[in-house]
């Protein structure tokens, strides 16, 4: 045995990495399926454009689709695979910490905390539109922190912490609808469609933001990688690997929900995404645990597919892409209750 | 003299409000098999745990090469005790082969994960716990006897001068508890690792141990090498258990038999419960 | 040891062992007190009700609305009272006590602290009954779709107990609060699919996502009252055996209960009951959930004074609920669906925080 079963050694240097074949695999058949998919998700809509087109314009050559598929549908698009990718990671890093996939930003109130923050700035009308992402992240924050702060009483039990996370997200939920009420009708409405996680006229001022938060975090998303692997183990254990696990968990869910928010910002809470993305690419991978870059494209395709299904399927009335996620993200939630095998506690 | 390198001086360790360890001074033999016993709930554990920097004192210190070990950063701490405690959980899915990697975390820099030092240790720690033919199993699937020797030899790959286990055979059947017992004396008589590790069966203790520490209700009751601490006299003031002590047949050891002497072991068995 | 010891013996052990829901299990009170506590509360539900017609957008002084009620008149506040504040004040203590009493039962049965009809998405199922009814069926009137709300809240609340039932450790508080978050999400957006997709009667649906008093007539109060009333009487007939399965399955059929009879016919009257709720008032969570609880710790744990206090104190809290809707943001009225849910959750926090067995 030259080295652990599955894994390539890449070595460059004096530098060497392991590589999980399985999963670098997966990551690559994501890739090229996501590819595929963005193209159809261009081709595709009131007007279908050839694929040779939509390849053409991605290239930057003339062409008559040239307004449909640059200026219509790619700002849709890309906010769809961002926001996808967002909200596998964050699901990917609250589970792990968790260590409970039942345990995802969506389930536990941090989306319905970022929706909470951003209507009352909406409604409330203090926010220009710019910063209505940052507002997203603090409402977020604040949720997961409320539901820390209900959820601790010696220690945090992790049933009890699923329980007071729906209840907060409940909570949030509803005074959602108080600020929707409070609201002038026309921010109502615009707060409304926004709600319902629609990337119905989402364009690149809405990309932006969510794009330079996550290149801005994409060194802590290196050291997440790693750190992943090290809290997979209990308390006990990951403590005598020599982990500080205090940190590395507040590390990863600030990550996380920081992640959610601002994807929440950008598209709507869309339902499940942050659910089902970990643990399908970890089923695929078969690693021990989630693959960070196979969940953010996971994310992304399960987005961009919605979508393309959400505008599609019922034309020429559009769903919002929440519909379809929830539909089914609802019965995998479910078939998860139904199979859980209750592991050791441990904190959530 | 005190040259060993893991000490503990007035040691207070608390679970919440509730002191089980109070005041204790302890000493552990470099390169020897340090064996504590006592019964349920003595601190055994808990002690464990504190050598371990799994708790923090709540008074004292546990020091490493005379040095505070909460002063130390907790990845040098890993690349000097190894520990393994009673039910670790291992990630799902994960296969023992991985599992025994992720032995050498403390090692790695984040550009080097994967080293001739590191492969080393793995091919080695499994070769010792024979898991070789395990390594493409789920650690989920293996029996008690396989998982616990693939936990074992993830604690080899750390690759640490001191190993501590806590109650390494609970859950194994006696082949098995053999098994791992003579691994451990193995690793500590070939490779002079310092090993300390908790159990409850007295005879095992007396078997594997140098050195012997008997604990109850949070402090030492005795110490030293087995046959000069287990006496009758001590089984009945730290189980509260009459019993006779004999040669054991096989290594001339002390072998507890319980039972009060004189009488049948029936009647000493009615006379504890009545 | 006879039959009689063993079973005192199994009484005097099982409440210990296996009745989560109680911390003094056997808690009773007598007639005299009880009637008077009745007494109490009857008279909070008229101050509830007196509330309901005089606060609004327009305050109406309590002598004009009494004035209004029983002697007629022509001026505006009479008019306002008759036909707008009295339809929704009556919905408001229909919902609130058909909510209540089956939050009651549902707890009841599922031997569970935070069983309830908004959390375990059976009202929402019973809106999409209602949904389905209007877009598939053009079915309008309430006599005709309330029989889908019963249907879809039957088939929710059966699918949410049976999924959190699977796995290891039965239905616990978890289980069921994630299956009911499941199956809401689930239920919305199914509603929420139907309704874009027919958009004309757009504003005719939003009332089954939120549930609310407002808009209501008269009429619904009429046709609801008979399914009500069945209900009630369903689930009154079973208060002595709701009181058995508290201490416990095996002790509720040694005392010679038909434990599956009891769960069927429960589940069966608690179903009904939201279906009237949501028939008449839309989808409103936590009412369910608060009052059997307030009720358990005012008149104890007999179900035969713990369902008509419950009876009571429901509507009292829905018309409270409604009351604080409507002055918030005048002039525009926040969704008593909404107001409950606000009211509701800190008390579930409390709950989970202070009973160890909800988080078990």
């Amino acid at each position: 045995m030259t080295r652990p079963v599955g894994f390539a050694v890449l070595r460059v240097g004096r530098a060497s990495f392991l590589l999980h074949r399985r999963a670098a695999l997966v990551a690559v058949l994501l890739g090229a399926a996501l590819a595929l998919a963005a193209v159809a998700y261009l081709c595709v809509g009131e007007s279908f454009v050839g694929p040779a087109e939509v390849v053409r314009v991605l290239w930057g050559q003339p062409s008559p689709d040239a307004f449909v598929v640059g200026t219509l549908r790619m700002p849709r698009l890309a906010v769809g695979l961002l926001a996808g990718a967002a909200f596998g990671l964050a699901g990917s890093f609250v589970q792990t910490v968790a260590r409970n996939p039942l345990a995802s930003p969506d389930v536990i109130g941090v989306t319905q905390g970022a929706g909470a923050a951003t209507v009352a700035a909406m409604t409330f009308g203090v926010a220009a539109y710019d910063t209505l992402p940052y507002i997203s992240i603090v409402g977020g924050l604040a949720a997961a922190a409320l539901v820390y702060v209900f959820a601790w009483r010696r220690g945090l039990h992790a049933s009890r912490f699923v329980l007071i996370g729906i209840g907060i997200s409940v909570a949030l939920g509803s005074l959602t609808q108080l600020f929707l009420t409070k609201g002038d009708f026309l921010v109502a409405q615009q707060a409304k469609v926004w709600l319902t996680g629609s990337l119905n006229g989402r364009g690149y001022d809405h990309a932006a933001p969510l794009a330079s938060i996550l290149l801005v975090l994409t060194p802590a998303l290196l050291w997440a990688a790693r750190a992943q692997r090290s809290v997979s183990f209990d308390d006990d254990t990951a403590t005598a690997l020599g982990v500080r696990l205090g940190r590395v968990r507040l590390g990863l869910i600030v990550l996380g929900v920081v992640l959610a928010s601002v994807a929440t910002a950008a598209a709507g809470p869309v339902d499940f995404v942050a659910l089902l993305a970990p643990q399908i690419a970890r089923r695929l991978s078969r690693t021990a645990q989630i693959p960070l870059l196979g969940s953010a494209l996971t994310g992304a395709l399960i987005v961009t597919v919605a979508d393309l299904l959400a505008r599609k399927l019922f034309s020429p009335i559009e769903l919002p892409v929440g519909v379809f996620t929830a539909v089914v993200g609802a019965p995998y939630l479910m078939w998860l209750i139904v199979r859980t095998r209750s592991r050791s506690g441990g904190p959530a | 003299m005190t040259g060993n390198r893991l000490r503990a001086e007035g040691l207070v360790l608390t679970y919440e409000d509730r002191t089980v360890v109070d005041g204790l001074d302890l000493e552990i033999p470099d390169g020897q098999v340090t064996v504590i016993i006592g019964p349920n709930a003595c601190g055994k554990s808990t002690l464990l745990r504190a050598l371990g920097r799994l708790l923090k004192p709540r008074r004292g210190s546990v020091l490493l090469d005379g040095t505070e070990l909460a002063r130390i950063p907790t990845k040098r701490v890993a690349q000097e005790i190894g520990l393994l405690p009673q039910t670790p959980v291992p990630p799902e899915g994960i296969t023992v082969s991985e599992l025994v990697t992720r032995g050498r975390q403390p090692h790695h820099k984040w550009w080097q994960q994967w080293t001739e030092a590191d492969e080393k240790a793995v091919t080695e720690a499994m070769d010792r716990t024979e898991t070789g033919d395990l390594a493409e199993r789920p650690v989920d699937e293996l029996s008690g006897g396989q998982r616990q020797r693939a936990w074992i030899a993830m604690a080899l790959a750390q690759d640490t001068d001191l190993l501590l286990l806590d109650e390494p055979t609970t859950y194994l059947d006696i082949a098995h508890q053999v098994e791992v017992l003579d691994l451990v004396r193995q690793l500590n008589r070939e490779r002079g690792r310092t090993v300390v590790v908790v159990l409850h069966d007295l005879n095992q203790a007396a078997r594997y141990a140098d050195h012997l520490i008997a604990m109850k209700a949070g402090r030492i009751v005795a110490q030293g090498a087995p046959g000069d601490v287990i006496t009758g006299d001590l089984v009945q003031e730290v189980f509260g258990l009459a019993s006779v002590v004999v040669p054991d047949p096989v290594t001339g050891g002390p072998l507890v038999v319980p039972g009060a002497p004189g009488s049948t072991d029936r009647s000493a068995r009615i006379g504890r419960h009545g | 040891m006879s039959r009689a010891t063993l079973r005192r013996a199994t009484l005097r052990r099982a409440p210990l062992r296996r009745a989560p829901l109680r911390r003094v299990t056997r808690r009773r009170v007598g007639p005299a007190a009880g009637g008077a506590i009745l007494l109490a509360l009857a008279g909070l539900l008229v101050l509830a009700v007196l509330l309901s017609l005089a606060v609004g957008s327009r305050q109406i002084a309590p002598s004009v609305v009494i004035d209004a009620l029983t002697h007629g008149g022509g001026s505006d506040d009479a008019q306002v009272v008759r036909s707008l504040r009295v339809p929704r004040t009556l919905i408001g203590v229909m919902a609130g006590v058909a909510l209540a009493v089956a939050g009651t039962v549902m707890q009841g049965i599922t031997r569970n602290p935070i069983a309830e009809p908004g959390i375990l998405g059976v009202s929402q199922g019973a809106s999409v009954g209602v949904v389905c009814a209007i877009a598939f069926l053009g079915v309008h009137s309430l006599t005709g779709y309330v029989w889908f709300a019963f249907a879809g809240a039957g088939i929710a609340a059966v699918a949410v107990y049976v999924i959190a039932s699977g796995g290891r450790g039965g239905a616990t508080p978890v289980k069921l609060a994630l299956a009911g978050t499941a199956m809401n999400a689930l239920l919305a957006s199914l509603v929420s699919g139907i309704t874009t997709t027919d958009a004309q009667a757009l504003d005719e649906f939003r009332f089954w996502h939120v549930g609310s008093l407002s808009g209501r007539s008269a009429e619904i109060a009429g046709q609801t009252w008979p399914f009500l009333l069945a209900g009630l009487l369903l689930v009154l007939a079973m208060a002595r055996g709701l009181d058995a399965l508290a201490l416990g399955e095996d002790v509720a059929k040694g005392l010679g209960h038909n434990v599956p009879l009891l769960r069927i016919l429960g589940g069966l009257g608690a179903t009904v009951l939201t279906g009237v709720a949501v028939a008449a008032a839309g989808p409103i969570a936590f009412t369910g959930l608060a009052v059997p609880h307030i009720a358990r710790a005012i008149v104890g744990t007999d179900h035969r004074w713990v369902l008509p206090a419950a009876a009571l104190l429901g509507p009292v809290m829905l018309l409270v609920a409604d009351v604080i809707g409507r002055v918030v943001f005048p002039p525009s009225e926040v969704p008593v669906a909404v107001t409950t849910a606000l009211l509701g959750v800190p008390f579930l926090i409390a709950l989970v925080r202070r009973k160890a067995t909800v988080a078990a």
